[in-house]
C-alpha cells in the first residue's frame, strides 16, 4: 500500500486526462471506509492504519485534482522528479507573464470587477491550452523537455490564478 | 517570516525599478522565473561604448526577497564592466541581504537574471 501510486489508490491508470468528478466520488467513497468513527472499537494498530490510509488518500487526491501537480507527479512516475528550485529561462512566456501581472495590477488599482472576470476567463483558456498541450506529449519520453516546460508554465499560471482569487476576495469585501 | 532590515529597505525603496527599450541595440534583457513560487524577474542593462554598464533597471513580481535581490543586483551592476558584472555571485547577494536559507533561491534568481541580461547583450552585439 505504501508504495502504491496515487492513481492506484483510486484504481485509476496513470493518465493526465482525468474525470475530476469521478475522482472526487472515488475519493469520498474510500475515505468513508477508513473514517475514524468506523474504528472506534478497533485495536490501536487498526486505528493507526486507518488514519495513515486516510492521510494517503488525502495527499493523493490533492495531488491528482490539480492539473499542474498531477503533471509533475506523472513526470516523476516516469523517471525523474522535476527540480523545484530552478530558474526558468523561457523568455517569451515570461514576458507574457509579466504583462499579465501588470494588467492584473491595473485591474486592482481600478477595482475593475468586470475586467477581472474577463481576465479570469482568458487565464482559464490559457490553462486549458496548456493542459491540452501537456496531455499530448507527457507520455512520450522523447518529448520530456517539452512536457517539463509546459508543467512549469502551469505553475506560473497557478500563481496568477491564486492572485486573481485573492483580488476577487478583496474586491468583494 | 522576518525580513532583514536591508531587505525591507530595498522592498520599500526599490532602486532602479523600470524598463529600458528592449529593442535598443545597447540594451540587454534578462527574463527569468522561479516555478516553485511563480516569481518573474526582468533585469535590463544599458551598456556604453567602453563596455561599461551605465544603467540598469528591473521589474520583479515576487516576494520581498526576490524584489530586494534584483534591486541590489541593479545597484551593484551600474558602473561595472560586463565581465565584472558576471562575477556577481548569488552568495554575495544573499549575504548582503542576510537572506534566510529558504530565500536563497531568490538570490540565485537574481544572479541568473544578471547572466541572462549580459548574454542577451552579447548575443545582440555578436560577441557570443
Amino acid at each position: 500500500m505504501g508504495n502504491a501510486s496515487h492513481f492506484a489508490l483510486f484504481d485509476l491508470k496513470p493518465d493526465f486526462r482525468l474525470d475530476l468528478e469521478g475522482l472526487a466520488a472515488r475519493y469520498r467513497e474510500r475515505v468513508r471506509r477508513v473514517h475514524p468513527d468506523r474504528f472506534a472499537g478497533a485495536s490501536e494498530r487498526e486505528q493507526r492504519l486507518a488514519l495513515e490510509e486516510s492521510a494517503q488518500l488525502n495527499e493523493a487526491y490533492q495531488t491528482l485534482r490539480s492539473p499542474s501537480q498531477r503533471a509533475r507527479y506523472l513526470l516523476a512516475l516516469q523517471g525523474e522528479q522535476m527540480h523545484q528550485e530552478t530558474t526558468v529561462q523561457d523568455p517569451a512566456f515570461l514576458m507574457q507573464q509579466m504583462e499579465l501581472r501588470e494588467e492584473l495590477q491595473e485591474l486592482q488599482e481600478g477595482a475593475d470587477l468586470g475586467g477581472l472576470a474577463a481576465f479570469k476567463r482568458r487565464l482559464g483558456q490559457a490553462q486549458e491550452q496548456l493542459n491540452e498541450g501537456f496531455a499530448a506529449c507527457w507520455a512520450d519520453p522523447l518529448r520530456r523537455d517539452e512536457a517539463e516546460r509546459l508543467a512549469r508554465r502551469m505553475q506560473f499560471l497557478d500563481k496568477l490564478s491564486a492572485e486573481v482569487r485573492q483580488l476577487e476576495e478583496r474586491l468583494d469585501d | 517570516m522576518a525580513y532583514s532590515e536591508k531587505v525591507i529597505d530595498h522592498y520599500e525603496n526599490p532602486r532602479n525599478v523600470g524598463k529600458l527599450d528592449a529593442e535598443d541595440p545597447d540594451v540587454g534583457t534578462g527574463m527569468v522565473g522561479a516555478p516553485a513560487c511563480g516569481d518573474v524577474m526582468r533585469l535590463q542593462i544599458k551598456v556604453n561604448e567602453q563596455g561599461v554598464i551605465e544603467d540598469a533597471k528591473f521589474k520583479t513580481y515576487g516576494c520581498g526577497s526576490a524584489i530586494a535581490s534584483s534591486s541590489l543586483a541593479t545597484e551593484w551592476m551600474k558602473g561595472k564592466t560586463l565581465d565584472e558584472a558576471e562575477t556577481i555571485k548569488n552568495t554575495q547577494i544573499a549575504e548582503e541581504l542576510a537572506l534566510p536559507p529558504v530565500k536563497i533561491h531568490c538570490s540565485v534568481l537574481a544572479e541568473d537574471a544578471i547572466k541572462a541580461a549580459v548574454r542577451d547583450y552579447k548575443h545582440k552585439k555578436g560577441l557570443a
